[in-house]
């Protein structure tokens, strides 16, 4: 997360807005950011606002679903975050997605399950006051590396299947594996499978995500299996792609499609 | 209508069967019953006024199916108690948009991929006769204590192998048995809850909402007023999150474009219960495909 160097800003009502500065480091095919990276923010994104939303009790991400329309090169993506429905036991949020500001770059919805304040974060006080801050940064000297995904340690061991380590870089405050690298696993899984049937342009356009074991157990592998036949033009492919623990468990499960413009 | 009416599952009327005489799918439990994680498959049979040209079935619709086995092989593994849909995923094989390929009758092979304390995840595929894959999909089920307690069910579970009613109902054009109406401009499309469009609860079934919410993503990009056919518009994928219940009505969907890429419009669409104060009861995200 540290090496994306987002920013975000809480408004009085609790709602968020957020920027993810586009660097070589993620970029795809087109120019734009990749998939993965977007769920990162838009997930962080989502969980700040559940803080509020979901208060006194607590809220984790259920399920995700990211659609992007292609961006091309731009400076930062934006991302506004807002509640649609706090309900008893759930929370659906919308994140309109904008690139540089002005053009529309795509729209997510996130359903959290709200449940009590687990044990170990009664006694944390998150500062969710109005304003503007650094979510995330560099070390004083630290270079921004040349590509995300294998900075995170994601390794394609063949087409469509992509290995993580469970490192503390990769892991969420209770040690399993963070719900943003779910989203760039898929992201690697479903381009790998794309760029042996497309070709190298292949990139992730929307992931339809369902999050449903927390992830303790490494190494965390997804795999991307083809649904039917690519589109005639032989531009698009879908796919589901699973991410499984090291016990063979299914952690999370997504519907994807990969494109190549 | 009140507010909480007691529950009906189809004994002598139409309330709870007016979709499963619509859509018809006979369902069966594979197994014993006694699985933890219950799978079941549905077969349906494709009536012709419900298809397009090709024989193809409308995504709305196909995600009425998808919510309908999926719903209930998620209330199996929840047992007394019983589930509501909270969110529905459905995805179309890009090479079954047109053609032959996807068209006709189709069966619905389904999973219970996780049961929790308070939520199910279920997954289902769908594919032709020659057993193409057509579409894959999930829901996201909530757990709850229905008033009125559970559909009846004998396990393994065998449902929907009625006869097929002869009530002309059945034999409408969709936007007729859904009885929708264009509104103020493309994309905005009103539904009237008849009772045949209800569950056995008395609320708006989940696969009328989805057929609502299709019809207005496709004459949002067809620009057109009036719900209906839109030859050569197709939705190839959506995500329906269910918020609040359908009751009263009629039931507005408001259809806008997000964006467009290449052969692809991104649509956002919402619903909200008119007779309820305009409460907020989905929200979707959708890609038209312009054939």
């Amino acid at each position: 997360m540290r090496l994306l160097a987002m920013e975000s800003e809480q408004f009085e009502n609790g709602d968020v807005r957020g920027w993810l500065p586009v660097t070589p480091m993620f970029t795809g095919p087109d120019g734009g950011p990749r998939i993965g990276a977007i769920g990162m923010l838009v997930d962080a994104l989502g969980g700040m606002r559940s803080i509020t939303a979901a208060a006194p009790e607590w809220a984790f991400t259920a399920d995700m679903s990211l659609h992007l329309l292609p961006t091309g090169p731009i400076e930062r993506l934006q991302a506004d975050i807002r509640v649609l429905r706090r309900g008893r036991r759930t929370l659906v949020l919308e994140a309109e997605l904008s690139a540089d500001g002005d053009r529309p770059a795509g729209l997510a919805l996130l359903t959290f399950a709200v449940v009590p304040r687990p044990d170990h974060l009664v006694n944390i006080v998150i500062d969710t006051s109005p304003g503007r801050r650094t979510m995330s940064r560099l070390e004083g000297d630290q270079e921004p590396p040349a590509d995300y995904h294998r900075e995170l340690g994601f390794i394609e061991e063949s087409t469509g299947i992509v290995m993580v380590e469970l490192r503390p870089e990769v892991g969420n405050t209770v040690g399993a594996l963070h719900g943003g690298v779910h989203t760039a696993l898929i992201d690697e899984a479903a381009a790998s499978l794309g760029r042996t049937l497309l070709g190298p342009t292949a990139t992730t356009t929307d992931i339809h995500l369902a999050f449903m074991e927390l992830g303790f157990t490494g190494p965390m592998r997804a795999e991307a299996t083809l649904l039917g036949h690519p589109d005639p033009a032989a531009d698009r492919v879908g796919a589901v792609v699973q991410v499984l623990d090291g016990n063979d468990r299914v952690c999370s499960y997504a519907t994807v499609e990969v494109s190549a413009p | 209508m009140n507010d909480r009416p007691e529950p009906s599952f189809g004994s002598g009327e139409m309330r709870g069967i007016g979709m499963s005489h619509y859509l018809p799918m006979p369902v069966i439990e594979i197994g014993d019953g006694s699985a933890p994680l219950p799978t079941t498959r549905g077969i349906f049979t494709a009536p012709e006024h419900l298809l397009d040209s090709d024989g193809r079935l409308e995504t709305g619709m196909l995600a009425s199916l998808t919510d309908s086995i999926g719903g209930m092989t998620s209330g199996l593994s929840c047992l007394p108690d019983w589930i509501v849909t909270t969110n529905l995923s459905l995805r179309r094989s890009p090479d079954t948009l047109q053609g032959p390929q996807g068209t006709g009758d189709l069966t619905i092979n389904t999973q219970v991929m996780r049961r929790g304390r308070s939520s199910v995840v279920t997954r289902s595929s769908v594919s032709d006769a020659d057993g193409h894959d057509v579409a894959t999909s999930w829901v996201t089920c909530a757990v709850l204590t229905p008033a009125g307690g559970p559909p009846p069910f004998t396990r393994p579970v065998r449902m929907n192998d009625h006869e097929r009613s002869d009530d002309p109902l059945f034999e409408l054009p969709p936007e007729q048995f859904f009885s929708l109406e264009g509104g103020s401009r493309p994309g905005e499309i009103l539904l009237h809850p008849a009772i045949h469009l209800r569950n056995p609860w008395g609320i708006l079934h989940g696969g009328s909402v989805a057929h609502l919410l299709d019809t207005a993503a496709r004459c949002v990009v067809a620009d057109r007023i009036e719900p209906g056919p839109t030859p050569g518009i197709i939705v190839s994928d959506l995500v329906i999150h269910f918020m609040n219940p359908g009751r009263e009505g009629p039931i507005l969907a408001e259809a806008s474009v997000v964006g467009r890429k290449g052969r692809d419009v991104l649509v956002r669409v919402t619903a909200r219960d008119q007779g309820a104060e305009g409460r907020l009861m989905n929200a979707a995200a959708m890609t038209v495909r312009v054939l």
